[in-house]
């Protein structure tokens, strides 16, 4: 008799064979952007301006902002305004990704129970989609710069490695939260509450120049603070940000993704047994 | 996790394509039907007083060969959906193992993965990657799934905008260009009005081959009589019966009138 190409044993947590999982994840990579796509299609369908809400989206949040600093503020502050829509837009990326995340698998019940695919691609999906949601914000915080005659320079080009961390920490929470929410629904509950507490505690409101020392001290602890504040030096000064800035994002956003990724493929076989 | 197209061999008729030994399935349910923080803090300390447990399969084992047509019966609750997901992988055995000497393709529920503001040409493509196809093998088949579906110009209607009919046409008709190893279908055959029934039915004929394995689980007992060459019998988990169609099926009408009941009856 050959060899059998698979066998099914019961439930043991550990890791999955990689190479088997990381040749059907590629292979099934065409779902998760479909099925990315057509969930974002779905959110917008039957509204007047369809996906024209990508855009419109990020104008309205940058309106009411302008509305605050300059109108009822009185300011005159051009950076301010710049780092508060371009640090905004990038922590929703991450945001977007966590809440979008947190409900992959216990939502897609129905594919889950029905057909064999690595549980890895639904919080994929979800980074995805708030991937596409953020293109459009990037391409007016541009637009803001330019109004604005903010400078622009080649440090600008930071934005990529910057980004590329941005999103490796907004796919290592998408993929944790997801997880933790097949064993404790409540997660899902708390997270508006975490993701309004990440945004005081992160430098979208202020700047993170204008934080005391003291309270910096804990701010080591916020995956966010350091990465945003990357992200202002080189969206809004144009400016190359700090190593310790570079390297506080990466070893969060580092140590994030392998948790939750590691997580996440120990349990998926029991996913099923638990929705 | 195999897709469809990463494997595909040359199978021998009456080769193994499935070997499943001693499998158990036991869920563990709580009382609580959310597992949620409170329900844990509740349950705390209370030992097993809160979870229930519910043997889904008992010590079943059983091999199905290349070339053959195995169908499944049984009352609702017995455990022929779970047994298919066990099969094929979807959900972990609690006891045994199951060899699987193929690639396996799932008909468990009609359009999985389908979303219902996309046109029905778009879902095509959805369901299709659901199902494990690359996109070129969708685009090689757009045409017969389309045909197959008989559903005209209305594939570039959304939807949500199709009869429940015409929704299950085209979930069959996707999942019916598959041609995998070893394919599993549950319950898939009854869509449809009578004429796309006997279409769907003639489909799943001429899928038998002698290098492929299929799996029918049904209560239509007069379609799995026609189609399959071999039947298993399971009631509340366990393996009652297992051989000639005609005699396993009499057998369980048998038992079924035995324990006449309303349900007992709806599903004969």
């Amino acid at each position: 008799m050959s060899e059998p190409l698979v066998t099914h044993l019961p439930f043991k947590a550990g890791l999955p064979p990689m190479g088997r999982y990381m040749r059907s994840l590629i292979k099934r990579r065409a779902f998760i952007s479909e099925f990315a796509r057509s969930e974002l299609r779905g959110q917008n369908y039957g509204s007047v301006f369809g996906q024209l809400w990508l855009v419109l989206n990020p104008l309205l949040l940058s309106g009411v902002y302008f509305l605050l600093i300059f109108v009822i503020g009185g300011s005159s502050d051009a950076t301010r305004f710049a780092h508060l829509t371009a640090s905004l837009f990038l922590f929703y990326l991450v945001a977007n990704s966590l809440t979008g995340g947190v409900k992959a698998i216990t939502s897609g019940q129905r594919l889950i129970l029905n057909t064999s695919f690595p549980r890895i691609m639904l919080p994929l999906s979800a980074v995805v989609i708030s991937f596409l949601k953020f293109v459009p914000t990037l391409i007016v915080a541009f637009v803001i710069h330019i109004i604005l005659g903010l400078p622009f320079s080649w440090q600008m080009l930071w934005a990529i490695p910057v980004l590329a961390i941005a999103l490796l920490l907004a796919t290592g929470l998408a993929i944790l939260f997801s997880c933790i929410n097949v064993y404790f629904r409540d997660i899902s509950s708390m997270l508006p509450y975490m993701t309004r507490s990440l945004l005081y505690l992160s430098p979208v409101l202020y700047e993170a120049s204008s934080v005391s020392e003291s309270i910096k001290k804990f701010e080591i602890a916020n995956p966010l603070f350091y990465l945003l504040d990357a992200w202002s030096q080189v969206m809004v000064y144009a400016e190359a940000p700090t190593l310790f800035s570079m390297l506080h994002a990466l070893a969060f956003a580092s140590g994030i993704f392998i948790i939750g990724t590691y997580f996440f493929l120990s349990r998926e076989r029991d996913f099923a047994v638990r929705l | 996790m195999i897709s469809l197209s990463d494997f595909k061999h040359d199978h021998q008729k009456s080769s193994i394509a499935i070997s499943v030994k001693d499998l158990g399935l036991v869920y563990k349910t709580s009382i609580d039907k959310k597992p949620t923080l409170k329900a844990r803090i509740k349950s705390l300390g209370r030992g097993k007083k809160y979870t229930r447990l519910v043997n889904a399969l008992d010590n079943v084992s059983l091999d199905v060969h290349y070339g053959s047509v195995l169908g499944v019966i049984g009352s609702n609750g017995a455990g022929k959906s779970t047994l298919m997901r066990v099969i094929s992988g979807i959900i972990p055995p609690t006891t045994g193992r199951v060899d699987v000497y193929g690639s396996v393709s799932t008909l468990l529920a009609l359009g999985v993965g389908f979303n219902p503001s996309m046109t029905g040409r778009e879902n095509v493509y959805l369901g299709g990657l659901a199902a494990g196809m690359t996109e070129s093998e969708i685009d090689q088949s757009f045409d017969a799934i389309a045909e197959f579906s008989e559903l005209g110009e209305a594939i570039d209607a959304p939807m949500r905008t199709y009869s429940s009919g015409m929704f299950a046409r085209l979930a069959f008709s996707v999942a019916a260009v598959v041609e995998p190893d070893i394919l599993i279908i549950d319950e898939a055959l009854s869509t449809g009005d009578a004429k796309f029934k006997e279409k769907s039915l003639n489909r799943v004929k001429e899928l038998r081959s002698a290098d492929r394995a299929l799996i029918l689980v049904s209560h239509a007992l007069a379609t799995i009589e026609d189609v399959c060459n071999e039947v298993i019998w399971l009631n509340k988990g366990k393996l009652m019966a297992r051989g000639n169609p005609a005699e396993v099926i009499a057998e369980y009408q048998k038992f079924m009138n035995v324990r006449k009941s309303a349900s007992s009856d709806e599903d004969v």
